[in-house]
């Protein structure tokens, strides 16, 4: 039995979960179990509430259209509990459309605009007839890391200025196609359109997550050093 | 028959004729074109003398195809199909126009149809019955939603309200449309309908399609597939009219189950191959074939066409089975499951236009459950091998053999530890395979059996 255990919270896991997501979640457990710490994940979805004191990590994919919208019904019943998790500094992932509801609004395909959760101001317009689909390779600005993944998005969107990239578009589209930022960093938070599991793929990010979420709920151990034991991933 | 329809006709027969005779090739494609050049209606004048029974859903639709085709001539003498891979309008016109129905009865067509074209069919075929076995998100699909599919065939059923909609009741998703049709329901019901579970995470279509609530399930059998119920208003799976009552026996190559009580046997794996015997045992029911004949058809020998195939190398049996999505994945996992040997997995992945080029689909298939089988050794290829690799290695397999280089496939295969010997591929891997087994002489063409 591990002594150690983190609680994650794979929202509305069974509605948003397109293209390998929850991959997210099997990288991170991978790597905890490493090191002995054992990882929990419950999903929450329509009819469980969020308790914002829960989780060390919270995973919010993308999901087709029509889930999406049913998602959007019941997310003011979670939001201010969501924001709550985030400004303190609460580890977050959210992916695709997970990534668009975090912000202000976005608009679908056909025009219509639908709100987000507004706990980050990033707004996200549509593109007819056209999609960003391929190979992304970003680099992360603060620490010259090279992240890569697989785009797959109708949606631009486009950072406030208070937030700032995950990284600068290499190779690929990123959040608009425009601006060569690829996802973002707020806090603990990270947005992206990585759909081939950015956790997966980046090991180093994977640990550099893992390392805040167990500085967070056990403070007096020293991950630090463990964690630089582990080799991380990254294809 | 309109001028214009019978000489759209003779052009498609003079057509195939050319095709088939002088290039060798299945022509069932282009004589179809032609005559649909001619007379863009030329089948709605062919289609009179039939009972067509359209076939369509993501998955099952070849194997329902064979199987009912084979349970219907257990009573009638006339009874077409069209050959898999030829299930757009085309294909479908040339199979029609090539068949030559014996007089006497009226003949039946036995139809499979790409979702996207069941309008377009039906609007010409004037279908007698629709079938439908399942709904799920396809990642070679063009990123269609399984909703719009759905909407899709709707728009085809919607043409003939008197047609009966033959359905898999399992499927939450065919219970939306409010279709005023006669309805055929089969499904699952080996279980008690007594437990409360909701659809493990990754599961696409559980939203009720009264109030899309989330659904709870009794039980559930795969993906979104069980017996559903909602907790916010009455909702629940219908009554079935045929249903699974009991699984006897699963094994790799062949499935023993009962029919309402009454034993039956497919000479195929794969608990989602019960569904089709189920689609097709229905169909059979509905044109008053009895249950005596349906058995005799499931049980007889003739190869059954399905998505696994099974080659001699050296000293090791090998399956060869195509893998493309994460449910499809999980059925051939499923499948394994039930191998009471010992076996070893090779596992090929590559990222080409047809295999879908984007891998994260393997993050979602669950290679975890692997340890629930005789499965003895693991190893990955193909031009994504490192992918795989990562993938199973997270699964809980840690470090494995890769394949990095598929002109040494044959060699890797010989060399595995068990003689049961599974290699699960991506299309266009499974074509680098073939070729492979081909040089060396264990299989005759590269291309297809
Ligand atoms: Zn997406």
């Amino acid at each position: 039995m591990a002594d150690y255990k983190l609680q994650t919270a794979h929202l509305y896991g069974d509605l948003m979960n397109t293209y390998g997501d929850y991959g997210n979640i099997i990288a991170l457990s991978y790597y905890a179990n490493l090191i002995g710490v054992d990882v929990e994940t419950q999903v929450i979805s329509l009819e469980d509430d969020f308790d914002d004191t829960a989780y060390d990590f919270v995973l919010f994919g993308g999901g087709q259209d029509y889930e999406q919208m049913v998602v959007t019904k019941d997310l003011p019943g979670k939001s201010e509990a969501i924001k709550r998790y985030i400004e303190n500094d609460g580890v977050f992932l959210g992916v695709c459309g997970g990534f668009q509801l975090l912000g202000d609004y976005f608009v679908l395909a056909d025009g219509t605009r639908v709100e987000g959760i507004k706990a980050m101001m990033h707004y996200t317009l549509n593109q007819t007839d056209s999609r960003f689909i391929g190979n992304v390779v970003i680099e992360d600005p603060t620490n010259g890391d090279v992240y890569r993944g697989f785009e797959n998005h109708q949606g631009r969107t486009f950072l406030d200025a208070e937030e700032r990239p995950l990284g600068m578009v290499k190779q690929g589209n990123g959040n608009n196609g425009e601006d060569g930022g690829e996802g973002l960093v707020y806090k603990n938070t990270y947005g992206t359109y990585f759909h081939g599991p950015i956790l997966t793929r980046n090991g180093n990010l994977t640990l550099r997550l893992l390392q805040t979420m167990l500085e967070r709920r056990y403070p007096d151990v020293d991950w630090a050093s463990q964690i630089a034991q582990l080799e991380p991933e990254f294809f | 028959m309109s001028l214009r329809s019978s000489l759209a006709t003779f052009v498609g027969n003079s057509s195939h004729f050319v095709l088939k005779d002088i290039l060798h090739r299945g022509g069932t494609s282009l004589p179809g074109k032609l005559a649909i050049k001619i007379d863009p209606n030329v089948m709605t004048s062919l289609a009179e003398k039939y009972d067509v029974i359209l076939i369509t859903g993501t998955n099952g639709k070849t194997l329902t195809t064979a199987l009912t085709t084979r349970v219907l001539r257990e009573k009638y003498n006339n009874v077409i199909t069209n050959p898999s891979g030829s299930n757009m309008m085309q294909g479908i016109t040339g199979t029609m126009l090539t068949a030559k129905p014996k007089a006497g009865e009226k003949p039946i067509a036995v139809l499979e149809v790409d979702e996207a074209n069941v309008e377009e069919v039906a609007r010409q075929l004037k279908p007698k019955a629709f079938v439908l076995t399942n709904i799920f998100r396809d990642q070679l699909d063009r990123y269609g939603e399984i909703y719009t599919t759905y909407e899709k065939i709707l728009k085809g059923i919607r043409l003939f309200p008197e047609a009966t909609v033959i359905a898999n009741a399992d499927s939450p998703i065919f219970m939306r449309g409010n279709l005023p049709n006669p309805k055929v329901y089969y499904g699952f019901n080996h279980e008690e309908a007594s437990g409360d579970m909701r659809a493990p995470y990754n599961t696409d279509g559980v939203l009720s399609p009264t109030d899309d609530s989330i659904l709870h399930y009794h039980f559930m059998t795969f993906a979104n597939q069980g017996y559903y119920f909602s907790k916010t208003d009455d909702f629940k799976r219908p009554e079935l009219d045929y249903a699974i009552t009991k699984l006897n026996k699963l094994t790799p190559s062949y499935s023993n189950f009962d029919i309402d009580g009454k034993p039956f046997q497919i000479e195929i794996g794969g608990q989602y191959n019960i569904y089709n015997a189920m689609a097709a045992y229905s169909v059979g029911r509905f044109m008053g074939v009895s249950e005596s004949q349906i058995k005799h058809a499931f049980e007889s020998n003739a190869q059954i066409f399905g998505r696994q195939e099974a080659v001699k190398v050296g000293d090791k049996d090998v399956t060869i089975v195509l893998i493309k999505n994460p449910v499809g994945a999980n059925q051939v996992i499923q499948m394994m499951s039930t191998d009471d040997q010992p076996f070893s997995l090779i596992a090929l992945l590559n990222a080409n236009y047809a295999d879908g080029i984007d891998t994260s689909w393997i993050w979602d298939a669950d290679f975890e459950s692997l340890a629930d089988t005789n499965m003895q050794a693991i190893s990955t290829g193909g031009e994504r091998y490192k992918d795989l690799y990562v993938r199973i290695k997270m699964a809980g397999y840690g470090d494995q053999p890769v394949h990095e280089d598929l002109t040494k496939i044959v060699e890797a295969i010989e060399a595995q530890p068990t003689e049961h010997v599974y290699v699960a591929a991506t299309y266009t891997a499974m074509l680098q395979l073939r070729e492979q087994l081909k040089q060396k002489g264990y299989i005759k063409s590269g291309m297809e059996g």
